[in-house]
């Protein structure tokens, strides 16, 4: 019986599950860990599970198990949620990083790893697993207004993407 | 409306979030506003770039295996500790009472029975690796594969051009009749489409959400189609569109 539970709802849900622990924790090995936790915790939760949504009730499981893993092993990373109004810089390097990469689309994707977590999971949840508002809003514990609100900050930083690649694309130009 | 209050709703528009009576004086907005117009076509070209650039991550096969596993160490059964019979009885009653109650809140919030069926169905193949017993992309080879196996021809198209590269087929139950299933990809998402018979009228596509996955049916030309995933709603709705438009 709760084999075929786990069955039903973990596992149809687990690439999501890993897509969505992959970009909060930005490390192959330890969203590893974070999935297998949450599937851990999941077991541990079915009785109180109603049957509902199952994409967005392992989802939630999956986030908790991610911040709980950056606050007990990388607790700089879930810091300044807030109150931010520069283009991320990829990686911890600084701007320089951003400026190595080749083109656009490695310069969105790393400005996309760069956001804040707060920014970075409902952008993940919304383009990447196509979730509705109201699902995010319920997965990430935060009103609706909320998640809209963060969904157009996280838009509006990386809609600054091309500028940044077209000032370094001919900065390298007159360099040369 | 104007552009203000455009420019607030865009996102929302962009997203699918706005009510039927908002969408449409937004759109009476945008057939006026070549501002506006260009504000959704950047949201669209941002959403298209994210999509392209930012690599959505399946779950390795070994972490897989493992949360497999991790289920079934679970579902050893606990050690008896009341006598048999009285065991049986209370767990019978148990059961009954679960399923009373669980079937009494499903059928509220949940879709009506056939789609919870055609959703169990889809999930159940997807869990094994009986997905497609016929694999390939080729309608030329799937079609006939699954007309020798049933009492209908169903319609095969391969949707690749659209995005929807077809991955296979197989014959799966529904209803308690052979029923032809088609498997759709949409990068890594896994799309189930059944497909059989329908002697009633014509019915547009009406969608529903069951368990967390998206579900769309259409009847068209003594057809039915009901697909099945967890992508999203408006790509669901599309590819069952484009599924039953004629030839």
């Amino acid at each position: 019986m709760r084999d075929s539970r786990i069955n039903e709802v973990v596992l149809p849900h687990l690439n999501a599950a890993y897509n969505f622990a992959r970009w909060l924790t930005r490390d192959a090995h330890d969203a590893q860990d974070v999935v297998q936790e949450a599937c851990a915790r999941a077991l541990r939760y079915l009785p109180g599970y109603r049957g509902v949504n199952g994409r967005a009730w392992f989802l939630a499981i999956v986030r908790n198990a991610a911040f709980d893993w950056l606050a007990r092993n990388r607790p700089g990373d879930v810091d300044g949620d807030d109150a931010v109004d520069e283009v991320p810089d990829a990686s911890d390097k600084g701007p320089e990083a951003l400026a190595m990469r080749k083109d656009e689309g490695e310069v969105l994707a790393a400005a996309i790893a760069a956001l804040p977590p707060g920014f970075r999971e409902v952008l993940i949840l919304r383009e990447l697993e196509e979730l509705s508002y109201k699902e995010i809003a319920r997965i990430t514990d935060v009103p609706v207004g909320t998640v809209m609100s963060r969904l157009s900050r996280a838009r509006a930083l990386l809609s600054r993407v091309p500028t940044l690649v077209a000032i370094r694309g001919s900065a390298a130009g007159s360099g040369s | 409306m104007n552009c203000h209050e455009a420019r607030i709703l865009l996102p929302a528009y962009g997203d699918g979030e706005l009510d039927p009576l908002r969408t449409a004086e937004f759109e009476r907005h945008l057939s006026a506003c070549p501002e506006c117009t260009a504000g959704v076509d950047a949201f669209h070209a941002l959403r298209h770039k994210i999509r392209a650039y930012a690599p959505y991550h399946a779950a390795p096969a070994d972490l897989r295996e493992r949360i497999e596993r991790m289920g079934s160490k679970q579902a050893e059964p606990p050690r008896p500790r009341r006598t048999f019979v009285a065991g049986l009885a209370l767990g019978c009653a148990a059961t009954v009472l679960a399923w009373l109650v669980t079937t009494a809140l499903v059928d509220r919030i949940d879709g009506n029975a056939f789609e919870r069926a055609v959703v169990a169905t889809h999930v159940h193949a997807t869990l094994g690796d009986r997905l497609v017993t016929v694999a390939s992309s080729d309608r030329h080879t799937v079609k006939p594969w699954l007309t020798a196996r049933l009492d209908y021809a169903p319609p095969v198209k391969d949707m690749a051009s659209e995005g929807f590269p077809l991955l296979g087929g197989r014959i799966d139950t529904l209803d308690n009749r052979a029923v032809a299933a088609l498997v759709y990809g949409y990068r890594d998402h896994r799309i189930g489409v059944f497909v059989r018979p329908h002697d009633g009228a014509d019915a547009p596509v009406e969608m529903g959400v069951v368990r967390g996955f998206n579900v769309a049916h259409l009847r068209r030309s003594g057809m039915e189609w009901w697909a099945v995933s967890d992508l999203n709603a408006e790509q669901l709705r599309g590819l069952v569109t484009s599924l039953a438009k004629p030839e």
